[in-house]
């Protein structure tokens, strides 16, 4: 309702996230106390961490005015190497590593095709969404692998550390290590100068073609990650993970931060709280039996309307 | 007496405590092409605004056909029959030249369909009338782009445009299509129509226009038939006097041409196809080397070749004695060579980050330690250029679209200098900046040179020109025509020199 009244909307603006996010909590909490239990908490971050880890790398993307579509496909490709890599009797970090190899292999194309080639980064990702769910399908046909006898590799899924999800400490430590590398690296510094004006950036004698293919392969990097937690979570690996929309969550928690679709302004942390949003929204009304179809409606209005708001500060 | 189609009286634009425009008083009479001739800055795109009706004059008054009009409706202008071809096109590219040209206003049948065979009769009629002929069903995008000026013209005629603005029309045509341009002109004038011709190139005003109008620091200061002008009289009216009190005060700062006579930059028939050929010069270490010419002659194309932005196709350049070849500004920059670009905003700067962040962007490496931000560096660089260059606010943390024009300059310059360069390129380094600003400027080169770096500065300002310069080397056309010693060079003669006349 702020936005009706403008000087005080517009001054609320730049905090409507937050604030929309405490008025969801105190609306779920009055409505459903179990929503408050330490142990729902953690779920939420634990259920967040998959769509977290794939949005932390999204968001330097995102700032440099480009976007990736095809992580949904890494991510289960990702999980399908690993678990083909471990099959084989590979030793667990050697299938980690082959998993991750994936996103770092397609982020590096995405990065050289948009970057050298100039072609739009829409366009590029989404014929490498097709490509490699194709490649995914190939390898892994439509079986589901069942992960047996692999204790160390579920546990990144599963197990718990200092009464914690793994999940989570992983969640927690690739955002850091971002939030890092935005404020205290000349990365991070050039990331948002990319976004604010690259003929000036490479005026500045910056090298931004390597830079930017650099950015789509943390992203790839990061959504091979994703993949391997979801494939451990869930104890069994598959071409069809990361299934349509996956990208859409990832981008609308990117988005929903207040990183611009144009580039330029935007924040790993705020990122963080759009995940969060998201993962509230979603927990809360599964708390509160909403129907999945009257969900997926709520969840697009509300990020519609999120949107709106921010917008208005202009 | 002939009523003139469009007269301005007493026309003046105040912009805070900017005059972009004081008293002007213009006129175009049936049949005339009026030339409208002045250096950036002067006050030629207020005018032709407020005679569009984009912007209201803040005093004055214009009469369209002798009838006085209501003043900053675009509507109105254009319903009374002025109409303005921009140098960028205006057309939908994917559209049939006649769906253009009707735009909006095509003739309907019943159920609102569009009536294409009256449509196309329309259009065919109406070049008739004209004396054009272009194929009605062909799609404007895949027409020349002379064409596409003529689709432009007949868009403004269908409206029954009685007066013609065109802003550089010719910016991106080549000789030939130039000479179809101007004879359309002709044909139009033979029907009545008055048209405003504003160009930089003072070949086309001397082969189309019937008189002219010449702008100077937003007054109309001189009007001519164009019979009775000459090519250097009228830059000399262009630059202004001013010019001449200047240079003769400048002649009192020592001059050093050629510097230490060390050879910083030696460039040596350098080419690049299409744009410029057979350049060489040499640049010396303590000295301030100025390339003037028209716009259009392309300095920037050259400048941008030297530091790596582009790629050269011919000849040599040699950095301290050392053939080099960039392949990036990067590269050039490890050479020892920093370029402040021409525009700001489109190559300079990051305007929605902080001050800080712009002054270090070239030299980050210098404010790190290890592989991270060092902040308490970043910190002090920003601080000492802050008061080096004397920028206000000195508030490091504002975001740099935030600053004046002159301000938002030398952060740029700030970024460049603290790269400490060995050769500094500037490319119209005071365009848009205040007196006060731009004498800083100069005063800030002064000092680098005098340091010993060896500096190099495009302009298009005589007056900047014969301030900074030490030595002034003359391009036209993409080729370099001559380089003088400042001193040695009389000013006409740089005049005839820049106009081509050489």
């Amino acid at each position: 309702m702020t936005a009706l009244v403008p000087t005080l909307g517009r001054r609320l603006a730049p905090h409507a996230l937050p604030l929309a996010m405490f008025a969801i909590v105190v609306a779920f909490a009055i409505s459903e106390p179990a929503f408050l239990k330490p142990d729902n908490l953690i779920g939420i971050v634990r259920q967040v961490a998959i769509t977290g880890i794939m949005a932390v790398g999204m968001t330097f993307v995102i700032m440099t005015g480009g976007i990736d579509l095809s992580v949904g496909p890494v991510l289960a490709l990702s999980g399908v190497i690993a678990w083909f890599s471990l099959d084989a009797g590979a030793p667990l970090l050697v299938g980690i590593a082959a998993g991750l190899s994936v996103g770092l292999v397609v982020g590096v194309l995405n990065g050289l095709i948009i970057a050298r080639i100039e072609l739009p980064p829409i366009i590029v990702t989404l014929a490498m969404l097709s490509m490699v769910r194709g490649a995914a399908l190939i390898i892994g046909g439509p079986d589901l692998h069942q992960i047996r006898g692999q204790e160390a590799y579920a546990a990144i899924g599963s197990g718990n550390f200092l009464g914690l999800p793994i999940s989570v400490h992983l969640f927690a430590l690739v955002t850091l290590l971002m939030i890092f590398v935005q404020k205290a690296t000349p990365l991070g510094l050039l990331v948002a100068a990319i976004g604010e004006n690259e003929r000036a950036a490479r005026l500045s004698g910056h090298r931004t073609r390597l830079t930017k293919t650099a950015l789509y392969a943390i992203c790839g990097v990061g959504a091979a990650i994703a993949g391997i937690v979801q494939s451990s979570q869930v104890h069994t690996a598959s071409a069809t993970y990361g299934e349509f929309g996956t990208e859409l969550d990832v981008i609308a928690s990117v988005v929903l931060g207040g990183t611009s679709l144009m580039g330029g302004n935007g924040s790993i942390a705020r990122t963080i709280l759009g995940v969060m949003f998201l993962g509230i929204m979603n927990n809360g009304m599964n708390i509160l039996n909403v129907p999945i179809d009257i969900q997926l409606i709520a969840k697009g209005a509300i990020i519609a309307l999120s949107l709106a708001l921010s917008e208005a500060k202009g | 007496m002939t009523t003139p189609l469009i007269e301005g009286r007493g026309l003046g634009r105040i912009y805070g405590t900017l005059t972009a425009l004081a008293d002007a008083d213009f006129r175009v009479m049936p049949g005339e092409v009026r030339g409208l001739v002045g250096s950036n800055g002067a006050g030629k795109s207020t005018l032709i605004k407020i005679l569009t009706g984009a912007v209201a004059p803040t005093s004055g008054t214009v009469s369209v056909m002798g009838e006085e009009v209501r003043l900053g409706d675009p509507s109105e202008m254009i319903r009374r029959g002025v109409a303005c071809i921009y140098q960028h096109s205006n057309l939908a590219p994917a559209m049939s030249v006649m769906d253009n040209v009707y735009l909006g206003r095509q003739p309907t049948g019943r159920f609102g369909r569009v009536n294409r065979t009256r449509l196309e009769a329309d259009t065919r009629a109406l070049m008739a009338r004209h004396g054009m002929e272009i194929d009605p069903l062909a799609t404007v995008g895949n027409l020349p782009t002379v064409k596409q000026k003529e689709v432009e013209i007949l868009k403004a005629l269908a409206l029954d445009a009685r007066v013609l603005l065109m802003d550089e029309p010719t910016g991106w045509l080549s000789a030939a299509d130039v000479t179809r341009l101007h004879r359309t002109i002709r044909t139009l004038k033979a029907s009545g129509v008055g048209i405003v011709y504003i160009s930089h190139m003072l070949d086309e005003i001397f082969a189309v226009c019937d008189t002219l109008t010449v702008m100077r620091d937003g007054r109309v200061i001189a009007e001519r038939d164009i019979a009775e002008t000459t090519r250097p009289k009228l830059v000399e009216l262009m630059v202004g006097e001013k010019l001449a009190r200047d240079s003769a005060a400048a002649a009192h700062e020592a001059r050093r041409p050629r510097g230490t006579g060390e050879v910083r930059l030696a460039v040596d028939g350098l080419g690049k196809t299409g744009v410029f050929r057979d350049v060489s010069f040499d640049l010396h270490a303590g000295e301030i080397l100025c390339v003037t010419g028209l716009i259009g002659s392309k300095r920037t194309e050259l400048m941008r070749v030297i530091f790596g932005a582009d790629r050269a196709d011919a000849g040599s350049v040699e950095v301290d004695g050392r053939a080099v070849a960039f392949r990036s500004p990067g590269e050039a920059m490890a050479a020892g060579i920093g370029f402040v670009p021409e525009d700001r905003h489109r190559d300079g700067l990051m305007l929605g980050l902080s001050m800080t962040d712009n002054l270090i962007m070239s030299t980050i490496p210098r404010v790190c330690r290890s592989v991270f931000l060092d902040r308490t560096k970043v910190a002090a660089t920003a601080k000492r250029l802050v008061s080096d260059l004397a920028i206000q606010p000195p508030d490091t943390d504002k975001a740099a679209r935030l600053f004046s024009g002159g301000n938002q300059q030398k952060i740029l310059v700030g970024k460049w200098l603290n790269l400490g360069p060995k050769i500094l390129i500037l490319d119209e380094p005071t365009v848009g900046v205040d007196v006060g600003a731009k004498a800083e400027i100069y005063a800030i080169l002064r000092a680098q040179r005098d340091a010993g770096a060896a500096i190099l500065v495009v302009s298009s300002d005589l007056e900047e020109v014969v301030t900074v310069a030490d030595r002034i080397a003359v391009m036209v056309s993409g080729r370099m025509v001559a380089i003088h010693d400042a001193d040695a060079i009389d000013r006409t003669r740089l005049i005839e020199e820049i106009g081509g006349a050489a």
